[in-house]
């Protein structure tokens, strides 16, 4: 039999437009759930956040959360290449986070996203549990 | 149009066509990459080394150096790293054939050859003439090593276990780099540590866009060389007394 015949057999030619919308089926889902369930892809995890009078960082907590890795480069790329320095740094973080075991290790490791920045940057960790309790707030 | 003709215009347009194309390439090639807005254009930052008053077993300006920047030192001439180095040079065509005791850093070249190879573009001359390495970027392919005629190029085959200057990042395995006149330092408006640690004076360090500035006038009035000055490079570290 022909293609074209075949195609102008109107059960065969439902069950090929049953097949494609079956096969591209997983492939829409799959971009639904993308678009809608970006947070449920977070994993579970309690950040110590600093406490409430330090609650303003440079962006909205949202920003931060997602994109905090491009907002950290477009600071670098400014600082080293074209000299700007502004307010805002990696070394500036640890005034209001404290700790990086307990807010950057902790993320980081549920997403598995491995952390380098410091490997070459300095940023100590406080004494451990030295001040640390009455600062624990859950925005998570 | 003759068949003639036709080659001719069409091979002009092709070879046209590639030229336009391959600029945006040679382009990519320049290592001044700083943006002209940026805040560090205008000054032209130099170095004059005085031989005649730098004392041969002085290392004031080295361990200064190593102290600031954090750069690694393992005891193991394998994997030492040297912003700044000290050597014993001899000229053997002058007449008086003394040994002299010479420093050597990064030349700052207004040309730089690193910078020029850097596939990634993590070495780049900053808008104030400092050639710097972006650590971030480097991969560690070496080629600046291979290409930089001064050999002042040092590649971190070991981490650094020490951490002195905890205020400035160390350098993790596998990057290359070298004397970036301390541009943290500039930036903040002081001087390179090895100026500040020079007791016998043998340093001076300035804006050579500055007409009134010392080094400006210690290069237009004094007998300054710098190191192989015909492979145009034009370094940016001059020497009184080589």
């Amino acid at each position: 039999m022909k293609l074209s015949t075949a195609l102008q057999n109107k059960r065969l030619g439902a069950i090929v437009a049953i097949l494609i919308v079956v096969m591209l089926l997983p492939l829409g889902l799959s971009g639904v759930r993308f678009a809608f369930a970006r947070r449920e892809h977070m994993p579970d995890v309690f950040l110590e956040m600093p406490a409430p009078q330090f609650a303003d960082c440079v962006r909205e907590t949202d920003y931060m959360r997602f994109r905090h890795m491009d907002l950290l480069k477009q600071l670098r790329e400014e600082f080293i290449r074209d000299g700007i320095r502004g307010n805002e740094s990696l070394t500036k973080c640890r005034d209001c986070h404290t700790s990086r075991e307990r807010f950057c290790n902790r993320c980081h490791e549920a997403a598995s996203v491995v952390l380098d920045c410091f490997g070459c940057h300095y940023y100590p960790e406080p004494d451990s549990g030295a001040g640390s309790s009455d600062r624990e707030v859950d925005h998570g | 149009m003759d068949r003639r003709e036709f080659l001719k215009k069409s091979g002009a347009a092709i070879a046209g066509t590639s030229g336009a194309l391959g600029l945006p390439l040679l382009s990519a090639c320049d290592p001044n990459t700083a943006r002209s807005d940026s805040p560090l254009a205008g000054r032209k930052w130099g170095m004059v080394i005085d031989l005649n008053s730098c004392q041969s077993d002085c290392t004031a300006c080295l361990d200064a150096c190593r102290e600031e920047n954090n750069v690694a030192f393992h005891d193991d001439k394998r994997w030492d790293i040297h912003w700044i180095r000290k050597v014993n040079i001899r000229n053997k065509e002058s007449e008086d054939d003394v040994e002299k005791s010479v420093i050597l850093l990064c030349n700052h070249c207004e040309n730089p050859p690193c910078a020029q190879v850097c596939p990634v573009q993590a070495t780049y001359k900053r808008a104030d003439g400092i050639v710097v390495v972006d650590q971030h970027r480097c991969i560690g392919c070496r080629y600046c090593m291979v290409a930089c005629p001064y050999n002042a190029r040092f590649f971190n085959y070991k981490e650094n276990e020490e951490w002195p200057n905890t205020a400035y990042p160390k350098r993790s395995h596998g990057v290359a780099e070298s004397c970036h006149f301390c541009a943290h330092l500039l930036d903040e408006g002081k001087g390179p540590a090895c100026v500040e640690a020079c007791e016998a004076g043998a340093l001076y360090f300035g804006d050579l866009n500055d007409p009134e500035s010392e080094v400006s006038e210690l290069v237009a009035n004094a007998p300054v060389r710098r190191i192989r000055d015909d492979w145009g490079t034009e370094p940016k570290v001059y020497y009184l007394g080589l």
